[in-house]
């Protein structure tokens, strides 16, 4: 028993360090004065100074956030009537095929989201720049929401519609006040999820940016090509830190979530 | 109290898609102020009477009015009735308050007004102080009393109950049977209570709709309905009993296990076969000889309240006998009764046959 343990923590030990290791190896780099990636030679914060003093860098983040963030308010709007539709379908082969038609989009290689839509944008002539890339982003989050939001509406009894309504809900007032109320935990992790998918998005954006518009991921993979520079590096490390200190910041609020309803049950 | 009609179902078919139809051709009056109770197996139709009254379901044909007034399309949150669920239905993410707050809320009534009116509606559930407790922490009777405060809070004119005393335990159950009489006759509206628990209905009931599939198959006072069953299926369903085949030789007279009795029942043809009820309670041991009946003792089970005796006589009849005597299994009994005992129904009879019997035969004993 306790051999296994110690196996384990070495084989979890090995796996992690293996996960992590490129990024602490290039969060390391970041603050050597040498400019290159190997020979530690003294520490500064010459390649932070550089990344901030940056505008273009500091405007390419701001189109990032805001690509982000447009896109999963959209697409959470969306995917939250999607689900709702999926629900309301009547025959059950009917909504087994809407459903693998969402999954569908969902595995499907972003490189192919990626080039169809740069096909659709030429031939429908839709200037490449930041409406094509909120568009396509848009596109892919959609299904995701609709994913995570469907649990909860399946779940929800179909008694507390009727319930609603017989107190007297029209049916605004059961959507608003009992369904949305009750599939909220999905609507944020889908909004949540899409957010993520959106900010690290890259193979897509690849395909439908231009214009000179361009989101942090495109960026980087752009600098990187050009040649070795530490900015990536500093530039990569804040990244990592945001995603970070938001990671911890949802476990807290998740926590806090949790727990009123803890403390009922326990009375 | 006028005896004013509130509720009217007029020839109620009710059939989803090409299934067999769940009513067929229903008929009733409700009528302001009673508690009724419908009663009958699952499956067969109950829930659906309340469902087209609560309005979450529409007849196939007919038509059901309220105040002599069609409501037969009109939406559940047009309609001045209210429901409480078997699952209570409660809104998990808002807390008592709010929950009983919801249909004054969705009416846009004024917050002191819904405060004052919540308070109330919760005190009189006894509820009391328990505002702000979630639901999903509630033990079943309180979750029961806030969807009881939540119905009631719309001063609905007939409230509509759906087993909502099937989710308890016994104890609890029977308390909560005593409080809902007590709150219809505090309230002064008309129940619709819907049960599978015959003793549930018995209990609560100015009136008792018995249904099966989709029919029903009587109507009455818990008593008329214990004691007067019109058929096989009431007299099975209703209380436990012995059924047995028999032949009306005559007015008064009737004959089965091959002896003729003295009884109470008439209207029938001379020699018209018919079938024999007796309540295992209505039956009385005695010694070997003394009783109408032999019989021989087959199985006893302790049920608390008395011993529950199953015994076959000599032509292979059961006879179920509920008696506080103790009885050893094997002996030979006899078992008397009397001639009001003995409920005699007339085969494939239905409720208005029955009436129109009975009707007919008291009119004899009043000239008589």
């Amino acid at each position: 028993m306790k051999r296994m343990g110690r196996l384990s923590l070495i084989y979890l030990t090995i796996v992690f360090v293996i996960l992590y290791a490129p990024i602490f190896y290039l969060m390391y780099y970041s603050f050597n004065s040498a400019g290159t990636m190997h020979n530690f030679e003294s520490f500064t914060f010459d390649w932070y100074r550089e990344v901030f003093q940056d505008t273009r860098l500091f405007i390419i983040l701001l189109n990032t956030l805001v690509i982000a963030l447009l896109s999963s308010a959209i697409s959470t709007a969306i995917g939250v009537l999607g689900a709702l539709a999926i629900t309301r379908v009547k025959t059950k082969r009917f909504q087994n095929a809407l459903l693998t038609l969402n999954n569908v989009m969902i595995v499907s290689p972003d490189v192919i989201i990626g080039a169809s839509f740069l096909v659709l944008f030429a031939m429908i002539g839709i200037k490449l720049g930041f409406g094509s890339v909120l568009i396509s982003h848009i596109a892919f989050s959609v299904p995701i929401v609709v994913l995570m939001v469907l649990p909860n509406l399946e779940e929800m009894s179909p008694t507390l519609i009727d319930a609603a309504r017989d107190l007297g809900a029209s049916g605004w007032d059961v959507l608003t006040r009992v369904v949305i109320p009750y599939i909220s935990p999905g609507i944020f992790a889908g909004f949540f999820m899409a957010l993520t998918y959106s900010l690290d998005d890259f193979a897509v954006t690849f395909f439908v940016t231009g214009g000179g518009f361009s989101t942090l991921s495109v960026e980087i993979y752009s600098l990187a090509r050009r040649g070795i520079s530490l900015t990536i590096n500093a530039l990569s490390t804040l990244i990592f830190l945001a995603t970070l200190i938001l990671v911890i910041g949802y476990y807290f609020i998740s926590k806090q979530g949790a727990k009123p309803k803890e403390a009922e049950v326990r009375e | 109290m006028p005896e004013e009609t509130i509720i009217r179902f007029e020839n109620i078919t009710k059939q989803y898609d090409n299934d067999p139809p769940v009513l067929t051709d229903v008929s009733f009056e409700l009528e302001r102020g009673k508690f009724y109770t419908l009663l009958g197996p699952s499956g067969c139709g109950k829930t659906t009477i309340i469902r087209l009254i609560a309005g979450f379901v529409q007849p196939t044909t007919g038509a059901i009015y309220f105040d002599e007034q069609e409501i037969s399309n009109i939406p559940p949150d047009k309609r001045r009735v209210n429901t409480i669920f078997q699952d209570y239905a409660l809104f998990p993410h808002l807390n008592v308050f709010e929950n009983v707050a919801f249909g004054l809320r969705v009416k846009r009534m004024k917050p002191d007004m819904i405060k004052a009116k919540v308070r109330e509606a919760l005190r009189f559930v006894n509820l009391e102080g328990l505002e702000n407790r979630g639901i999903t922490g509630m033990s079943g009777g309180q979750q029961q009393r806030v969807a009881v405060a939540r119905a009631i809070v719309n001063e609905p004119e007939v409230l509509l109950l759906d087993e909502p005393l099937s989710a308890l335990d016994l104890k609890l159950r029977s308390e909560m049977q005593y409080e809902l009489r007590e709150l219809q006759k505090n309230l002064g509206i008309t129940f619709v209570f819907v049960t599978h628990d015959q003793e549930e209905a018995l209990a609560l009931s100015d009136e008792v709709f018995v249904l099966n599939s989709g029919v029903i198959q009587q109507r009455g006072t818990p008593n008329d309905i214990y004691d007067e069953p019109v058929n096989k299926f009431v007299a099975d369903f209703i209380g436990e009993s012995n059924i047995i085949p028999g032949i009306m030789i005559n007015d008064y007279l009737v004959e089965f296990v091959g002896n003729q009795f003295e009884c109470v029942d008439q209207g029938f043809y001379p020699n018209e076969p018919a079938e024999i009820v007796i309540r295992p309670e209505d039956l009385e041991i005695t010694g070997k000889d003394q009783g109408k009946l032999q019989v021989r003792v087959d199985s006893q089970l302790f049920r608390g309240v008395h011993y529950e005796i199953c015994c076959y006589d000599k032509d292979g009849n059961e006879w179920l006998v509920h008696s506080t005597r103790k009885v050893t299994v094997g002996d030979e009994i006899g078992l008397d009764f009397g001639p009001e005992d003995i409920h005699v129904m007339r085969l494939g009879e239905t409720e208005d046959e029955f009436d129109r019997r009975l009707e007919s035969y008291e009119e004899v004993r009043h000239a008589g």
